[in-house]
Formats: C-alpha cells, sequence, structure tokens
C-alpha cells in the first residue's frame, strides 16, 4: 500500500518534471545485477510515460534502452515484466533491430507455467514481427490462435489483424484456426475471431454471405460478435443493388428477439438506416427500439431515441406509433435524452399535438444549453413550415425565445428561423414583424438589429400598415450605435420609395439625420434624400430587384486583379450574369439547406472535401452537383486555372451543364462540359475508370469535327490538348481540348470522340500496375457546340422595356413547326435548352394542356451583347407546336444567330 | 554468476544450454532468434546463462550481452573446418573490446563425437588463443551429445563463480 500511496503523490514530484536524458541515464539500472524489480517498473513506467507525452527518442537512444530492457528478462517477478511488455511495445516503433527478442518473447508464449506472460508475450511479438521474420512466427502465432485458454487466443487473433497488413497472404492462411477459434468458450475472443475471418474475406462478397448465413445460426454466444455479425449483414444488404441480398434481411428481424439488448438495438439500428427499407419492415425494429425508450438504463434510452431521431427525418410515420412514449422522456433526467425526444417529436408530431408539445417545450428551454436550445429552435423553424397555420403560436414560442437570455448563436438562430418563416408563410409576416420590432427595441446584438432593420425596410412597406414601422425604425436612428443607425436610415428609404403619402414625412426624418456624428449615417441619408427627389434614381437603386450572381463576380474579379495586364482596360461587368435577388436567395437557401443535410448526416461533407483533395485537378462532381450553376461554373474555374495553359485564356464566361457520353454502366464513363473563353472553346472530358484491375496512361480525346454547314465552324482551330497523366480505380481525371475561335466566331458545330490511352493491367488490392501496357481507343458519344453555350441567362427586371429599348434594327423573326414536341411544355424546356437563356415574367411556367403560350427570355451574348427572344407557341395535336421567334440584339449577326438556333 | 555463450551458428550453444541446466540432449533444435535466457543452480551457485544467437546479424549484438559477465564461453563447431577461419575472427573481433578486458574466456570446442573433430591442441592452433595474454583463457574439447567433459566445463565455471 504504502508504495501505491507514493506513486500517487509522484504524480507531481516524479512524473511531472520528467527528463528524458536522466531517464536514460536511470535505465542503466537494468544493466545491475541483481535486478531491483520494483525500481525498474518504475523506470520503465516512466519511459512509457514520456513516449505518450510525445517524447520522441532517436533511434540510437531508443535502441540502447530497448536492448537494456532486453536484460530484465533474466528476472521473472510478473509485474516488472508485463511492464517490459509494454515498454518493448512502444518502443519497437523506434528502435532498431527489435527482432532480437524474438527467442525470448516466443519461449514467454509457450510458457507453460504463467498465465499472464503469454497474452501479453504473443501481443509484443507482434509488434516486433516484420516481413523477415513473419515466416518463422508464423507457427507459434498459428498454434496460439487455437488455444484453449480465452486470453491467449484473443491475443492471437488481435496480432493476426495486426500483421495482415504486413502479410496479408501469410494471414489469410490461418483460415482454419481462426474458424476453429470462433467456437472458443471465451466471449471476447469469438467476436476477435469474427473479426479476423471477415478480414480475410472481406473483398469476397459471396464468402462474406456464406459466413454470416453460417453464423446467423445462432452458434455464435458473445453479443459482441453478433453486433459484428449484424454490421456485416448490414454492409452486404446496402452494397447490393440487386436485391438478391434481402434474404439476410430475415436474420436481422430474427435477432430483434436476441436476449441481449445490444444486439437487439444493433438490429434495429441496422434495419433503420437501410437505405431503402419499407415500412413493413421497419415496423419490428421501432417497435423494438420502443421497448429500450421505456428502459430504465440511461444508456439503451439515449441510444434508442439517438436512432429513432434519425430515422424520423426520413421516415417520420414510421416513428409516428413512438410519439406517446417519447412525450414522456422529454421530462427525462438526462437533457441530451430530452433534447433528442423534443427533435424527433417536432418532426413526427401531427398538428394536433403541436399545442400541447410548444407548451412543454417552453418550460424545458429554460434548463438546457444553447447549444441545444439552437437544435430546439431548427426543429420548431421545420415545424413551422410543416404546419403554416400553427405559426401564430411557433412566432409567439419563438419571440418568446427572443427574449430570454442567450448568446449571440442561439439568438441568430432565432431571428434566422422568423425570416424563414416570413418568407415562406406570407401570412406570418405582419406577426413576424410585430415581433421583431419588438427585439430590437432592446437588442444587444448590433449584427442582429442590421439584419432585422433591413428586412424591415424590405417587407415593412408592403405592409397593410406599413408607418407603424416607421417609428421603431426611426427610434434605432435616436438611440443606437452607428452600424444601426445606418441601417435604419436605409430602411427608411425604402419606406420613402413605396409610400408615397409618407414621402414627406420620412424625407423629414431623413434630413435630421444628416445631422448625425457618423459619417456613413450622414452620407446615407444625404444619398436617399437626392435619390428621392427623382423617381428614375429611386427605382434604379432602391426598388430593383435584380442583382449579379455573386459567385461568377467573384470570379471574374479574382481574375482582372490577377492578370496586370488587363488593368488598362475598367472591369467589365456586362461579363458578370444578372439573376434576380428572388434567385439568388433561393440558391443561397439551396446552398444551407444542403449544408444543414450534410451537417444531419454528418458524413458527406468529409468524404466530399476528401474527394475534391484526391483528385485536385478535376471536378469534384458531387460538390458541383450540389451547387447552383454559377457556383459549378466557378468550381470548373478554379480547376481549369490550375492547368497553367488554359489558365492563360482569360476569364471564363460560361460552362455548359455536364452532358454524358457514355453510359453510366461502362467500363469507363466519360461526361462532356463546354466551357466558353474570350477567344477559344475548351472541351473538358471528365473520365472516370470504373474497373478496378486497369490503370489508364496517357489519356487524351481525339475529337473529329463534322462537316457542318456553319461556315463559321471554319474558324475553329485546333489549339492543343491537355492530358490526364492517369486514370486510376474510381479517381476521376479531366482531359481537355482546347479550339481556338477565329476573330471570335460563335460557330456551331459536331464532334466525334475517341477516347485514347495506354492501358496496364494492376492489382485490385495494391494498385500496383504492370510494367507493360498497350494502347486502346474507346469511342464514346459525339458532342454538339450549340448556341446556347454562347449566352449567358440574364436576369431583367422589366422585359417589355429591355424588349423595347433593344429597338427593332436587328431583330430577326423565324417561324418553326416544332413537329417533334407532342406539348407546349416540352416545346418550352427544349428552346430553354437550346438557347441558355433566362425565363422571365414566369413565362417558363406552362399551364398543363395549354394550347398557346408566350415565352420571354433574356441573355447575353459571348462578348457582353444583351439579347432577349419572344417566342409565341400554339399547339395543335395533329401538326405539334407552331412557334414564331422574334430575337433581338443590337447586333445583326448575333440575332440571326440565336433565330438559327433553332433546328 | 552471469555467463555468456557466444558462437558462430550451429556450434551447439542453445544444446549446450539444455545438457548443463537439465542433463538432456535434444536433436532439433531450432535457430536462436535473439537470446535465451536460462537460470541454472548448481549446488550453492545460481548461474545466470545467456545464450546468444550466432548468426550473422546477431553478432554485432554479443558485446552488449558480454559486458560485465563473470566469464564469456566460447562454442565453438570442432568438426566444422571450413567455419573455423571465421570463427577466429569473431573471436578475436569480441575479445578486442575495450569495455569486455580482462573477463576470463573458455573456449569449448563442441562436437568431439565426431570423427573429424579437432583435438584440443589443433582448436588452440587454430583459433591462435597463445595470442591472447591479457586474460584468462581455457580450452576444452567436448560433446553435449555424449556429455563428455562437461563436468570439467562446470567444474571451470564454478571456479570462477567465486571468483569475482
Amino acid at each position: 500500500m504504502a508504495s501505491k500511496k507514493s506513486d500517487i503523490d509522484g504524480d507531481d514530484t516524479l512524473f511531472g518534471s520528467l527528463d528524458k536524458a536522466t531517464v536514460v541515464q536511470e535505465a542503466r539500472a537494468f544493466n545491475e545485477s541483481p535486478i531491483n524489480p520494483k525500481k525498474c517498473r518504475l523506470i520503465l513506467t516512466k519511459i512509457v510515460y514520456l513516449l505518450h507525452q510525445g517524447q520522441t527518442y532517436q533511434t540510437q537512444e531508443a535502441t540502447d534502452t530497448f536492448f537494456s530492457i532486453s536484460k530484465l528478462f533474466q528476472n521473472s517477478d510478473v509485474s516488472l515484466r508485463q511492464m517490459v511488455y509494454l515498454a518493448i511495445k512502444e518502443l519497437s516503433g523506434s528502435a532498431e533491430s527489435v527482432f532480437f527478442l524474438t527467442a525470448s518473447l516466443t519461449k514467454d508464449m509457450n510458457s507453460r507455467s504463467d498465465l499472464i506472460y503469454r497474452p501479453n508475450a504473443i501481443r509484443a511479438l507482434c509488434k516486433i514481427t516484420d516481413a523477415s521474420t513473419m515466416q518463422s512466427n508464423e507457427r507459434f502465432i498459428k498454434q496460439s490462435i487455437v488455444d484453449k485458454k480465452p486470453d491467449v487466443s484473443s491475443a492471437a487473433i488481435i496480432s493476426a489483424i495486426h500483421l495482415s497488413s504486413l502479410n496479408r497472404e501469410v494471414v489469410k492462411r490461418w483460415a482454419n484456426e481462426a474458424q476453429e477459434a470462433i467456437n472458443s468458450k471465451g466471449v471476447i475472443t469469438q467476436y476477435h475471431a469474427l473479426g479476423l475471418l471477415y478480414l480475410m474475406r472481406q473483398h469476397d462478397r459471396m464468402a462474406v454471405i456464406k459466413m454470416v448465413q453460417n453464423y446467423a445460426r445462432g452458434s455464435l454466444r458473445s453479443p459482441h460478435a453478433i453486433v459484428m455479425l449484424i454490421r456485416y449483414t448490414w454492409k452486404i444488404i446496402e452494397e447490393d443493388d440487386s436485391g438478391s441480398s434481402r434474404q439476410l434481411f430475415e436474420y436481422l428481424e430474427n435477432w430483434l428477439r436476441h436476449k441481449s439488448d445490444m444486439v437487439v438495438y444493433e438490429a434495429a439500428r441496422a434495419i433503420c438506416s437501410l437505405k431503402d427499407v419499407t415500412p413493413k419492415e421497419l415496423f419490428p425494429a421501432v417497435s423494438a427500439l420502443q421497448l429500450m425508450i421505456v428502459s430504465h438504463k440511461p444508456t439503451l434510452r439515449f441510444a434508442a431515441i439517438r436512432t429513432l431521431n434519425k430515422l424520423a427525418m426520413t421516415h417520420p410515420n414510421a416513428v409516428f406509433p413512438c410519439n406517446l412514449d417519447m412525450e414522456n422522456l422529454i421530462t427525462d433526467s438526462n437533457r441530451s435524452i430530452a433534447t433528442f425526444a423534443i427533435t424527433t417529436l417536432l418532426k413526427t408530431g401531427n398538428e394536433a399535438s403541436v399545442d400541447r408539445l410548444m407548451k412543454q417545450i417552453s418550460s424545458f428551454m429554460s434548463e438546457i444549453s444553447d447549444e441545444f436550445k439552437i437544435i430546439v429552435v431548427d426543429a420548431v423553424r421545420a415545424l413551422c413550415l410543416k404546419f403554416p397555420s400553427k405559426q401564430t403560436l411557433m412566432l409567439n414560442f419563438l419571440s418568446g425565445a427572443l427574449r430570454d437570455d442567450g448568446g449571440y448563436q442561439f439568438k441568430s438562430a432565432i431571428v434566422e428561423a422568423i425570416f424563414d418563416i416570413i418568407h415562406s408563410i406570407p401570412e406570418s409576416k405582419e406577426f413576424a414583424l410585430s415581433h421583431l420590432c419588438e427585439f430590437i427595441e432592446d437588442c444587444e446584438f448590433p449584427k442582429l438589429a442590421v439584419r432585422i432593420l433591413h428586412v424591415l425596410g424590405a417587407e415593412g412597406p408592403h405592409a397593410s400598415s406599413p408607418t407603424k414601422y416607421i417609428r421603431f425604425i426611426y427610434n434605432r436612428v435616436i438611440l443606437e450605435t452607428s452600424i444601426v443607425r445606418a441601417a435604419a436610415v436605409s430602411a427608411l428609404a425604402q419606406f420613402a420609395v413605396y409610400l408615397v403619402d409618407a414621402r414627406e414625412r420620412i424625407k423629414v426624418l431623413l434630413d435630421r439625420c444628416t445631422d448625425d456624428s457618423d459619417d456613413e449615417v450622414r452620407d446615407r441619408a444625404a444619398m436617399y434624400l437626392r435619390i428621392l427627389n427623382e423617381q428614375d434614381l429611386a427605382t434604379k437603386y432602391i426598388a430593383d430587384d435584380s442583382t449579379f450572381a455573386l459567385a461568377a463576380l467573384e470570379n471574374n474579379l479574382d481574375h482582372y486583379l490577377k492578370t496586370p495586364a488587363s488593368f488598362s482596360r475598367p472591369f467589365d461587368i456586362k461579363n458578370v450574369p444578372v439573376v434576380s435577388k428572388e434567385q439568388e436567395q433561393a440558391d443561397r437557401q439551396r446552398a444551407q439547406a444542403a449544408a444543414r443535410d450534410r451537417a444531419a448526416t454528418g458524413q458527406a461533407a468529409p468524404a466530399a472535401s476528401a474527394a475534391a483533395a484526391a483528385v485536385p485537378a478535376s471536378v469534384s462532381e458531387a460538390a458541383a452537383a450540389a451547387a447552383s450553376p454559377f457556383d459549378a461554373q466557378s468550381i470548373y474555374a478554379k480547376a481549369m486555372e490550375r492547368v497553367p495553359q488554359i489558365a492563360a485564356l482569360g476569364p471564363l464566361y460560361k460552362s455548359s451543364s455536364p452532358v454524358e457520353l457514355t453510359d453510366p454502366v461502362t467500363e469507363y464513363i466519360v461526361t462532356c462540359i463546354k466551357h466558353v473563353f474570350p477567344q477559344h472553346f475548351v472541351f473538358q472530358f471528365e473520365c472516370k475508370n470504373t474497373l478496378n484491375d486497369s490503370l489508364l496512361e496517357n489519356v487524351t480525346v481525339v475529337m473529329k469535327m463534322q462537316p457542318s454547314d456553319d461556315p463559321d465552324a471554319a474558324g475553329l482551330k485546333p489549339e492543343f490538348v491537355v492530358r490526364a497523366e492517369k486514370l486510376a480505380f474510381d479517381i476521376p481525371a479531366s482531359v481537355y481540348v482546347v479550339y481556338r475561335r477565329l476573330g471570335g466566331v460563335t460557330p456551331t458545330a459536331e464532334f466525334t470522340n475517341t477516347l485514347q490511352f495506354i492501358v496496364k493491367d494492376c492489382d485490385p488490392n495494391t494498385g500496383e500496375p504492370d510494367e507493360e501496357g498497350f494502347e486502346e481507343d474507346y469511342l464514346v458519344e459525339d458532342v454538339e457546340i450549340v448556341v446556347g453555350d454562347y449566352i449567358q441567362p440574364t436576369y431583367v427586371p422589366d422585359f417589355e422595356r429591355a424588349w423595347a429599348e433593344l429597338g427593332d434594327t436587328h431583330q430577326v423573326v423565324e417561324t418553326y413547326a416544332l413537329t417533334a414536341v407532342t406539348s407546349i411544355r416540352s416545346a418550352v424546356s427544349t428552346v430553354m435548352d437550346l438557347l441558355g437563356m433566362q425565363a422571365l415574367d414566369n413565362s417558363s411556367a406552362v399551364k398543363e394542356n395549354a394550347t398557346t403560350h408566350q415565352l420571354h427570355l433574356a441573355g447575353t451574348y459571348v462578348g457582353g451583347i444583351p439579347v432577349a427572344v419572344r417566342a409565341r407557341m400554339a399547339f395543335n395535336p395533329s401538326t405539334g407546336v407552331a412557334m414564331e421567334m422574334a430575337v433581338r440584339s443590337r447586333h445583326p449577326v448575333v440575332s440571326q444567330r440565336v433565330a438559327n438556333a433553332i433546328q | 554468476m552471469e555467463l555468456t555463450l557466444v558462437g558462430l551458428q550451429n556450434s551447439g550453444k542453445t544444446t549446450l544450454v539444455s545438457v548443463i541446466a537439465n542433463g538432456q540432449f535434444t536433436e532439433d533444435m531450432i535457430p536462436t532468434v535473439g537470446f535465451n535466457m536460462r537460470k541454472v543452480t548448481k549446488g550453492s551457485v545460481v548461474m545466470k546463462l545467456w545464450d546468444l544467437g550466432g548468426q550473422a546479424r546477431f553478432r554485432s549484438m554479443w558485446e552488449r550481452y558480454c559486458r560485465g559477465v563473470n566469464a564469456i564461453v566460447y562454442v565453438v563447431d570442432s568438426a566444422d573446418h571450413a567455419k573455423l577461419p571465421s570463427s577466429r575472427m569473431e573471436l578475436h573481433n569480441l575479445l578486442d573490446r575495450q569495455l569486455l578486458a580482462g573477463i576470463p574466456v573458455l573456449v569449448l570446442g563442441n562436437k568431439n563425437d565426431l570423427p573429424e573433430a579437432l583435438s584440443e591442441d589443433e582448436l588452440i592452433d587454430q583459433l591462435e588463443l597463445k595470442s591472447i595474454t591479457n586474460r584468462e583463457v581455457a580450452c576444452y574439447s567436448i560433446s553435449a551429445k555424449n556429455s563428455v567433459n562437461i563436468d570439467l566445463t562446470l567444474q571451470w565455471l564454478m571456479k570462477h563463480a567465486s571468483s569475482k
């Protein structure tokens, strides 16, 4: 006891100020004779302690220490020997010639006397085994795997699992032993042995299925092993697209009736996370989880409610039967369980139960931390969007929460939620705005006040009695800090523009603001006063609802700043696509929603970024798919900037959406993205190799232009090709084919494409390719340049005005009979696909069975030329769609080209 | 007392240890990877035997285990004439180490049951034992298999247990 006590006290004195050099000196005691076990054990502890503190030993130091430690094998003190094993394992990484201890360790492994030695010796032996000694140690480990003592067997199996990274083939030969070990009476040994068996077979689907079938019939007693087996089963079912492994589902269902909670839970979780699970299949799993949430064990309750919460995101109806039990969990003393319960209920609850639920939450809010409160607020937001009729209740709850104490993150989440509700439930607007007004009367976060003032300015003037907000806003001018005052001035100006009655009165208020002590506030007030006096300026600057596509704007500005040569000319804003504010906001919301989804699943985001990191030269498809078109374009642009030849072509004008040139199930998958540069046309072929036993090198694409009746097609000259050096399994790479557009022509053309590469066989496991490869061609589908590739969609607030401004000097009118399309709706989408322009006045939405329609489109042709299109369509079931298309621009050639785009 | 057994591979070190420890001769031994440590009690003396591997990759480690021992036992396969030159070289290499100065050496010519085995005198000659002057050197011809001269060896070892 005395020594134990000194160990604890020694934490400061002995271990606190340990110095490596001293410890190395002390290690000399290992060479003394006779050995003092207690002293040596303490020194070993110090060595291991230092290693764990992050101290590194030089190879020489480590080797010296390692060999001094080997002298300790002369003493048979059990606890000393255990410490010796531990130190050997820790030092084995940094010392040289560690295999020197092989004989000593194998002797301990086979000793009959003391049990403590054997498993530990095996684990240490595994650490000092390298490829050269593996063969000679094989016999001992193989023997130990089938040892009668479970702990010896376990240690050997674990060692085998570690060694398989060293030499998989040798370990594979131990399958019989592993199979025997599964029948061991040791519970943990079964678990380990199953892990080893799986490791040997994981690449062989049929073998894994057989293994599952074999052991699912109840020969396993260890719940841990069954849990493992459930995970393997789940993986097989999940990876199988053909549905043939559905029979394994029965096993999962059977395990739901197992006597161990662990197994039941794992089976339920596996079923709940299957990707295409049916309600019928879910039912027993949910019932099992339902029993767990009323269990007296907090761990079980937590695990079950967490799984139900996740399930509620995808299958809220399946979780519905548990609602009553979950409501009891709201008062659970474990707050994590309670939070999960609430958020799950909010997802599954029906309209009738919402009132009761909200009452319970309100009492509960004061007891949890901000972090959980944010989760609850998010759930309430989702619920409110689901049941718009309950918005009064929700808003009351949210504004109540706004008044409570809380940090910025929390308050910001609430304000965000209220904004969302205003946005999607118009009826809630007035009520929500009044809550927000109340909040800014006493808001400690200027950032939030500024955002709320902005929303008040945008929404307030259109409310039924707008003047009541003016008082709240002007109060801010009197009471707040300068940035809030500036925001308030902008909001006031919005009211002045839209409310003619109140304009003069607001001008008086703005006039007062010109005496403000802050520059920004004075400037804004002065600017708005000037604008308000001229109706034209007011509509241009305040009532304008168009904006630039921000991602593209950023990209273009960035490119401009990086090319000093272009400084002689001003930045050309015409190249930036214009979108409506609404559209921009929708894009942003989509991105947010995607981010939220990712946060919810928790894995997609790192996976996507990992993929992006692994393929720096190519575009991460997942990222591109998730983002809006303009964001996708900036991702392409970033990828191309890394290729010096392409970066030299200037700023990217437009990227088309990806076109698939192969079936998605072929050996090589190729998609093409067309990019327009000021003087060039770039084809990006994104290639993916789906064969894990081949490696493609020196990949290129040979393009041949088809004869074309477009005279401009002659102006398209091949310039260069950027090859993909190699295309390994599942790692996409891009080939770029660059054409020059002589004189900036914008031809349409069609190309045949052949993928050319050198293919080499390679080992599917290691990816090591053979030396020898052979050339191969692979024909993919044709790709076409259409007029739409040269046109950026542009948003204009007022189509009629833009149409009139362009004038009919260069108007081209063509009539078409679209016989191939069967409805107005498909005609509209065909035209929009071909032209790549922005539909205005909501003209892209066509009523079902409409017989006539007018489509308004706007865009910017490469070179910054605005184009507007008006297409009138009529549908006749016998002849198809007749269309008269009028194109206007300031450039006759452009008008003609656009008009000819339809073929 | 502490002893270290060294010598080229397949000279019979591990076999000798087991004969000393329990008087048994085992025919098929596996090469020692690293070292074996045995404790043997003879009368009132406890002998710690460090039995080191003889393969070339282990020889650089011999010195570490010879430091501070009561005696070094150098085992030679007296019937393997081809390896004698390298055996001689390794022995002299080892004894030249400063840290091992003065430690008595017992050279054992093992396997004298084989017909082509060298005699003690021939060994002394071949291994140039006469040139070693800074320490006590002894040489016996033994057979671990037939237990020839094992008693003599033990006697010599016991004598040096007390001398330190």
